[in-house]
């Protein structure tokens, strides 16, 4: 079973890449710190602190990548310095090395504890924050600094800008390929997806570290609680609702074994069905919100069964017949639309059973994610658990009904997700 | 007159203008969390005492009832405005105490500012909880001034104050030399803090939506029960607040009232729907419900008590109810709530083979029953509560009882010896 929740990425490629950037970078980067002399000391352990910290409570939302805005601001923030405070500013190498050992110092007891914890995205940070400190150095003249007349502050605030940009770019690129890697997404897909989260979570991170930086360099250390404990209270309050998400999310695949416990359909149909959707749907590129809706729409397919009467003891093969499925698809819809939350969700379950030729091929108002509700069902209900046909021959029989059951953008997908060797 | 004082002592320079107006299209630092509107407007006021001197802040606080809701009745409007001065004097009259300076001797001696206006915030707080209480005191209305200060004002006060500290940072970046630019960065964090104080309400919304709707539908297999969980989930919430629980159990509590007979989704519509007597076999199938339940929520990260409470709302006092035979206090609390507002609810709805009892008639048969089927404490607390706040029966589009149906039995009808109605195993196992 693929859970997208649980299954561990294949991460030995891309993965191995980037931690090896990251070694290399703050290894060599604590060299030349440890030869040059550490300038500061009092800002790097105080900035240190805070990423190892940052580090510590990271948290995640749904299956996306760990989350740590407070360590990702404060290693940008320490990158951003500049006097009167801050007498001689960190340099790129300086940066790099505090930022490395901070991460580290906070990844390993969350190891030891047993956590949730994924060096190759903290390497990530290493590396974009190391990209907005020399996008920084190089691009500020020496003289620049926090003087309080207006021309400084707005070039400086400028280059800050550029550098956190900088920094987004490298980290949404590395995202991509990770996600191309991992999830098969199409490159511009998943480039798509980074930058949009980039430019949501991504500038509330940036702007963070600006004020961050803006702050120390003009009233020393007092100006970190400024930035960091209404950053912390965000991150409560944010994780507390990660919390919700994901009793809701729970919930909505609670609801879904329903269909399982009153017989209608086989144990585990339902997460095998939206398992197979979501590789699908990432093989075609659809948005994360609509993924979401195609996952609890996949889950969800069968609930209108429930309003129907006794399954026979055969389960799921009572409902073979296209006007019962339809009915049965129709009332789970109308049943998902009650709950007011769901709407897309419920759109998509309505259309799922319809044909391809006298549904989407007509009418491009039904949504491409009940096209691979149908497949996915139609596949699971020939592979699955009990029928276990082989996927070759379940590929020869959806192949047949291309074009007047199913949609054949769909089916070209799949052919590739099971090429590929997915397993139920 | 606090007014008065301060509209001579203050100048109109940039900051207390252009922070006024970002007052005005404050709506945007709002939004509503639950009861509680948190507003994070206060938080341009704290800018102004480091900024334009504390005069400036109550000055423009005045403008507070401009940016209001135009629904609010004019003279709620001119109250909150009274207020935000009071309060803005308040915390003024404590920033100065404290020693906190203004512009330039911000940056010199910034440890003593930010003390300063922390306390300042402190102080704002302070004086909006005294005056909120002073007016519930007055108004006798549905809310004590004790249950906000505990419900509302305590949760709030340490967020709040945190977010006060970027009215702090914004006067610090102002000062430093962006100007009126510092504002376009600190509205971020501010945006980003009120957005993701809505999020969470949206997402618990949803969860309880979906499992409505979901609860519907499994309720869609019996006529007859129709409604029930959604009653039983009030009624435990009224219960619930009787005893004064905690929010989080609360909220679990009526959780578990709805979800308690989700289980039945497992059992054969055809014995659910059954009317008339059921054999042996089929009240078994029945009574493997909860323990369904617990097997379809058990992923659910719920508080313990929920699953508890689905899996026991069967058992009885004396140790007779399923699935366990638990007896008395080893019943889980919850359960014990749950198995009374059952009971109530199932005795005052219509079913297939009588028609729905009265509310008084009812309860005096719950309280024939407190030792051998309820919690005896737990009755006379929920007999106070519905006779304190009545009860709305079921809706009125359940069928007829069904006149040709001579005896039979729901699962949950369990009365009950004395005061007439099922025994022997429809009721639970038989005492041997």
């Amino acid at each position: 079973m693929t859970d997208p929740e649980t299954s561990v990425p294949r991460l030995v490629g891309s993965g191995f890449v980037i931690l090896l950037a990251g070694a290399v970078l703050g290894v060599s980067a604590l060299g030349v710190t440890i030869r040059n002399g550490i300038t500061e000391w009092q800002y790097a352990l105080a900035f240190g602190v805070l990423i190892a910290v940052g580090e510590m409570v990271q948290f995640r939302v749904d299956s996306s990548r760990n989350r740590a805005p407070i360590a990702t601001s404060a290693a940008l923030g320490y990158a951003l310095l500049r006097p009167p405070e801050v007498g001689i500013p960190p340099d790129v190498a300086q940066v790099v090395a505090v930022t490395g050992l901070a991460t580290l110092a906070g990844v390993v007891p969350r190891m030891f504890v047993g956590l949730r914890w994924d060096l190759v995205v903290s390497c990530r940070r290493v590396l974009s924050v190391a990209c907005a400190a020399a996008v920084f150095t190089a691009v500020v003249p020496g003289d620049l600094y926090w003087s309080g007349s207006a021309a400084h502050t707005v070039a400086l605030t400028g280059v800050m800008l550029l550098a956190v940009l900088a920094a987004a770019t490298v980290d949404a690129l590395i995202g991509a390929g990770q996600a191309t890697e991992t999830l098969n997404q199409p490159f511009p897909s998943a480039l798509r997806d980074e930058v949009v989260m980039a430019a949501r979570i991504g500038m509330a991170m940036g702007i963070s570290a600006i004020l961050l930086a803006i702050g120390t360099s003009l009233i020393g250390l007092w100006g970190l609680p400024l930035v960091v404990v209404p950053l912390l209270l965000t991150q409560f309050a944010f994780r507390r609702f990660a919390s919700a998400r994901r009793t809701y999310r729970t919930t909505v695949r609670s609801m879904a074994r329903s269909t399982e416990i009153a017989g209608f359909s086989s144990p585990g149909q339902n997460a095998r069905t939206a398992g197979l959707a979501v590789a699908i749907g990432n093989d075609l590129g659809l948005r994360p919100d609509r993924m979401e809706a195609l996952e609890y729409a996949a889950l969800l397919s069968g609930v209108g069964q429930l309003a129907l009467a006794d399954p026979s003891p055969g389960g799921a093969s009572l409902l073979r017949t296209r006007a019962e499925r339809q009915h049965a698809a129709e009332i789970g819809a109308s049943v998902i639309e009650r709950s007011g939350v769901l709407d897309h969700v419920a759109e998509i379950v309505r259309h799922s059973n319809d044909p391809y030729r006298q549904g989407r091929a007509n009418n491009s108002q039904i949504p491409v994610e009940s096209g691979i509700v149908n497949v996915a069902l139609a596949y699971e209900q020939l592979v699955g658990e009990g029928s276990g046909q082989s996927p070759e021959k379940a590929m020869e029989s959806i192949g047949l009904g291309i074009g007047a059951e199913y949609d054949p953008v769909v089916v070209e997908s799949l052919r590739r997700v099971v090429g590929r060797g997915f397993r139920f | 007159m606090v007014l008065v004082i301060a509209l001579i002592h203050a100048r109109p320079d940039v900051p207390t203008v252009t922070l006024g107006l970002l007052l005005l299209v404050g709506v945007l630092l709002r939004s509503r969390v639950g009861p509680v509107r948190a507003s994070l407007d206060y938080v341009v006021h704290i800018a102004l005492f480091l900024l334009s001197g504390p005069a400036a802040a109550v000055v423009v606080s005045v403008l507070l009832p401009l940016t209001q809701d135009r629904r609010l009745p004019l003279m709620r409007r001119v109250f909150n405005g009274a207020q935000a001065v009071l309060c803005a004097t308040a915390a003024a009259g404590v920033y100065v105490g404290m020693g906190g300076g203004r512009r330039a001797e911000v940056l010199e001696s910034p440890g003593r500012a930010l003390i300063a206006a922390t306390a300042a915030i402190i102080a704002w707080l302070a004086a909006n909880a005294l005056l909120m209480c002073l007016v519930l005191w007055l108004d006798h209305g549905a809310t004590s001034p004790l249950t906000f200060l505990r419900k509302v004002a305590a949760p709030t006060v340490l967020p709040l104050t945190g977010y006060g500290l970027l009215g702090v940072l914004l006067a610090v970046v102002w000062i430093g030399g962006l100007g009126v630019g510092a504002i376009l960065l600190v509205v971020v964090p501010l945006l980003v803090a009120r957005w993701t104080l809505s999020l969470y309400q949206a997402e618990r919304d949803a969860q309880a939506a979906t499992m409505r709707a979901f609860i519907q539908v499994i309720e869609t297999k019996d006529l007859y029960t129709r409604g029930h969980s959604e009653r039983v989930s009030t009624g435990v919430g009224m219960l619930g607040r009787h005893l004064k629980l905690g929010e989080d159990r609360q909220q679990a509590l009526e959780h578990a009232g709805l979800l308690h007979d989700v289980g039945k989704v497992g059992v054969p519509t055809r014995i659910i729907q059954k009317p008339g007597r059921l054999e042996d076999f089929e009240m078994d199938a029945i009574r493997l419900h909860p323990a369904r339940g617990v097997e379809l929520i058990g992923s659910i990260p719920f508080l313990e008590e929920v699953k508890s409470a689905v899996l026991h709302h069967h058992e009885k006092y004396d140790g007779t109810g399923y699935p366990a035979g638990l007896s008395g206090e080893n019943i889980p609390y919850f359960a014990r709530i749950i198995g009374i507002v059952d009971a109530f609810d199932s005795l005052t709805s219509t079913r297939s083979y009588r028609p729905a009892r009265s509310i008084e008639e009812t309860l005096e048969i719950l309280h024939a029953d407190r030792f051998t089927h309820f919690d005896p404490n737990l009755v006379a607390d929920f007999v106070q509560v519905i006779r304190a706040e009545g009860w709305t029966a079921a809706a009125a589009d359940q069928p007829a009882p069904d006149g040709t149906v001579k005896a039979g039995i729901d699962h949950d009808d369990l009365s009950l010896g004395t005061s007439g109605g099922a025994s022997g195993s429809a009721a639970g196992p038989t005492e041997s």
